[in-house]
């Protein structure tokens, strides 16, 4: 596996990063957040993560762990979201630690929060707080479900979420229960949506000179931006009823197929099936008028003639000649992959994609890579990225050359645990 | 709370050219056009892209294949226009405009040139192939406007040995890996079906990309070339499993409705057709709370098999079928209030009824009203977040094809009536398609 860092150049100069001069102060946790927060950071922000003494995020609680063994700095989860950040510990229930995170706000261009909304007002940590100290701020606050309405203090997990998005009542089979998506997508698009909304808005404070309070409730997300959800619901108001989950091969040419050596999935459809026809040896019953229009391919016994050519052709052949075919005959397709597969792979080794990166509990391994590649006008890209921050790595850093304090400042705060 | 009122929306006066199509381009001008951008469709009555503003332009009527989902036009009815009637299109497209031009001549080739130059930049997701024939690169839009902002979004990437392939997001997610760990316990992937969430990643990727974009021009005067696969945008929600693959090796299982740190943890019939509930433990206090209080069984909820995540683990099989047992004389609804009530994540799987009905979506606003010409008046999914200082409302519903062609070529270009009625007679501007027998 290849893994030079980029294919490109790097970019040397970090200060013409698009978020490079912004600061972000990170009161994330757990997935979503920390996501979020990871790409300002990909692009050159300077994320500073908050976390409390001795503990940390929680998201170091979440497998998968680095040899299955559990521990603050062994969690896969955590390392990966997190890349790029600087790590500083302190008790926000703490006079003190509050008024630390004041004099970070100060200086600050975001502030990014995902507890549950009535946790910030209780530490005083308020947006008009918060505002007063830096009117140019904007804060982003990630929560389950927003910061109003009656759902907002409920519990949420990644399967709960998926749940109420509405989307899962169309993944599975429809003799089955409704299956969730696997891994932790619904956090994700979540953490990925508050990135794109913290800066849009940071154009504003551009233009205005004024911040914003950003309400970033996952369950909009889950029901406007999860899979086709929105489509659906706007196919629904048209007067399309409820939908369920699909049969498997349900419409003509669709369908996950055991092949050679693994399972292919195709997508066609009466419109689309003629290209399929072609592909698997059909293409002679285009002229024939129980195959020439979309119209008779959508009948029933068309499906059940198509599945006898099908399924042995499939049969027959491996994922990779599948795709070929596909390729030259334009039909929608691709694997069932594994991740030994992706590493493998001859598109991702092309673009590099994946990128090794040094921590001291696991030594250099693979992590996905940047999600999309800058080309800047000077033929550079983005630079290598740094590892996660070990648990309050960068407090004395942070304490002496952001907030100026001294040692014995310093040493004050750590006898007191503030720190 | 202090509220600006009349504040400028945050990209307000940002151009963008979009020659997006189907859902992961669209999502990504979606975000951009209801937070204040003119999202301009670059859109030819040549040529129809399919699966964008419908399969074909004039399906035959009842064709069973249109039932479901999204696949759907007000009250099952085509109508004239077809393509202005698709619920999938409509969805994403309010707000943003829509023009037609075609850029196959030189003629549309110059409409192009000079629209570039008065834009912030220019957003695509086609085979890359499909934009060279038209010459929409990075080095010509570098040329013709030095400070735009470029996202070209394929499946895969812009070169490399997959560069032209065909996909949909479920093909995407078949490729990465999502599929290999989504899907039930013990079953055959086939059964998994498809979901299309590469898609809605890659819509929240080029948001961020293209504001990202903005930010670099203003500080560097430099324009910027954004390329985003969608294929790896996607790959990089699924970091836990790569992670794990990294450090620990390949695991093949299908994860079903489990989770590592939550159980018992499942989905679960409930009274009706098609009725279920996610239930998710979180605690040890949780599972007390569900089993005693909320199922009344005491017995449950002091046996020791169950008092730890572990036990409940080695025990799920058992616990499934307790829940179970609870939840098929349930409503979906309620059980979920009950155990909300109890501080236990639970969700009913919200059919589109549901959701409409939501009291929650209600009350924050997650519906706006909207009338369209040639669709009628529908409720639409507002924004995805809200802005405490910045009030908005959708300015408009989805634009008909060629909506905005007198705006776009007189206001903006400049056209004379003249040439707008010469650009008119040669099939660049118009509202119909009028497709070329190789279309």
């Amino acid at each position: 596996m290849s893994m030079a860092s980029q294919q490109q150049g790097e970019r040397q100069d970090a200060a013409v990063l698009p978020f490079s001069g912004l600061r972000v102060i990170d009161l994330t946790w757990h997935v979503a957040g920390p996501f979020g927060t990871r790409r300002l950071a990909d692009w050159g922000a300077d994320v500073i993560k908050i976390e409390r003494p001795g503990v940390g995020d929680p998201g170091r609680d979440i497998p998968p762990f680095y040899e299955d063994q559990p521990g603050l700095e062994r969690s896969g989860l955590f390392m990966y979201t997190n890349l790029g950040k600087r790590s500083m510990t302190l008790d926000l229930k703490s006079e003190r630690g509050r008024q630390i995170v004041l004099d970070l706000v100060k200086d600050a261009d975001v502030l990014v929060e995902s507890f549950r909304p009535r946790v910030m007002p209780s530490l005083g940590l308020d947006y008009e707080t918060l505002r007063a100290v830096n009117p140019r701020l904007i804060m982003t606050s990630i929560s389950n479900y927003g910061q109003t309405g009656p759902y907002r203090d409920w519990e949420a997990t990644e399967i709960t979420s998926y749940a109420m998005g509405g989307a899962m009542i169309n993944t599975g089979h429809p003799e089955r229960e409704p299956l969730n998506f696997g891994g932790r997508v619904a956090a994700y698009q979540v953490g990925a949506v508050a990135a794109a909304a913290t800066s849009i808005h940071l154009l504003s404070v551009e233009a205005s000179g004024e911040g914003d309070h950003l309400d970033v409730g996952a369950l909009p997300v889950w029901m406007g931006a999860i899979d086709r959800r929105q489509s659906y619901l706007m196919g629904y108001q048209y007067g399309g009823g409820n939908s369920t989950r699909p049969w498997p091969a349900g419409a003509i040419g669709s369908g996950t197929w055991i092949c050679q050596d693994g399972y292919f999935m195709t997508t066609a459809g009466p419109a689309m099936f003629p290209r399929f026809m072609q592909m698997v040896g059909m293409g002679d019953l285009l002229q024939t008028p129980e195959w020439s229009t979309p119209m008779a391919r959508s009948a029933p016994e068309r499906l059940d003639e198509s599945l006898a050519v099908i399924v042995p052709w499939m049969l027959e052949r491996t994922k990779k000649e599948i795709r070929a075919e596909c390729q030259e005959f334009g039909v929608l397709g691709g694997p069932i992959n594994s991740f030994e597969d992706l590493h493998n792979d001859e598109q991702l080794q092309h673009t590099q994609f994946f990128q090794e990166i040094d921590h001291p509990t696991t030594g250099p391994i693979a992590y996905p890579g940047y999600h999309v590649k800058l080309h800047f006008v000077d033929g550079s890209g983005l630079p290598a990225r740094k590892r996660a921050p070990l648990l309050g790595e960068h407090t004395d850093e942070i304490l002496r050359d952001v907030l100026g304090r001294d040692e014995a400042e310093i040493a004050g705060l750590r006898s007191e645990g503030v720190v | 709370m202090v509220s600006t009122g009349s504040r400028r929306l945050p990209l307000e006066g940002v151009r963008i050219l979009d020659i997006t199509v189907v859902w992961a381009g669209p999502y990504g001008t979606q975000m951009l056009a209801d937070w204040g951008a003119e999202i301009i469709r670059i859109e030819s009555i040549k040529h129809f892209p399919p699966t964008t503003r419908g399969m074909m332009p004039r399906p035959d009527r009842g064709m069973p294949s249109l039932g479901g989902g999204s696949a759907q036009f007000p009250d099952h009815e085509p109508g004239e226009r077809p393509w202005n009637r698709w619920a999938s299109f409509n969805a994403h497209a309010r707000n943003k405009r829509s023009m037609t031009v075609d850029l196959r001549r030189p003629e549309g080739q110059e409409v192009f040139d000079r629209l570039l130059q008065i834009s912030d930049g220019i957003m695509e997701n086609n085979v890359p192939i499909s934009m060279e024939r038209v010459n929409v690169t990075w080095e010509r839009v570098h040329k013709v406007n030095p400070r735009a902002i470029m996202i070209r979004q394929p499946a895969f990437g812009i070169d490399g040995p997959y560069k032209n392939y065909r996909t949909f997001g479920s093909h995407m997610a078949a490729v990465v890996g999502h599929y290999s760990f989504m899907g039930y316990r013990g079953e055959d992937p086939s059964l998994t079906g498809n979901t299309l969430t590469a898609d809605a990643a890659g819509g929240a990727a080029g948001a961020l990309a293209f504001s990202a974009g903005l930010r670099h021009r203003d500080k560097t005067g430099e324009g910027l070339f954004i390329e985003l696969s969608t294929a790896e945008n996607f790959m990089t929600y699924l970091g836990d499993q790569f992670m794990d693959y990294s450090m620990n090796g390949l695991r093949t299982e299908h994860q079903g409705n489990r989770d590592p740190i939550y159980a018992p943890q499942g989905v679960y019939p409930c009274v009706g057709d098609d009725r279920w509930i996610a239930i998710s433990v979180q605690s040890d206090e949780a599972w007390r709370a569900v089993a005693g209080t909320v199922m009344q069984r005491p017995d449950l909820a002091a046996d020791s098999r169950f008092a730890t995540l572990a036990g409940r683990q080695e025990h799920h099989d058992e616990l499934d079928v307790e829940l179970l047992t609870w939840t098929v004389t349930q409503d979906a609804i309620e059980a979920m209030n009950v155990l909300q009530a109890n501080g236990i994540a639970a969700g009913t799987v919200m059919a589109e009824s549901d959701a409409y009905a939501d009291p929650h979506m209600k009350e924050i606003g997650f519906w706006e009203e909207l009338t369209a010409p040639e669709v009628g008046t529908h409720l639409y999914t507002s924004t995805l977040w809200k802005a405490k200082n910045t009030p908005r409302r959708h300015r408009w519903g989805p634009p008909r094809l060629g909506e905005d062609n007198e705006y776009v070529y007189k206001e903006l270009l400049g056209f004379s009536d003249k040439d707008y009625a010469e650009y008119e007679a040669a099939g660049h501007i118009g509202m119909d398609y009028d497709l070329d027998p190789a279309d």
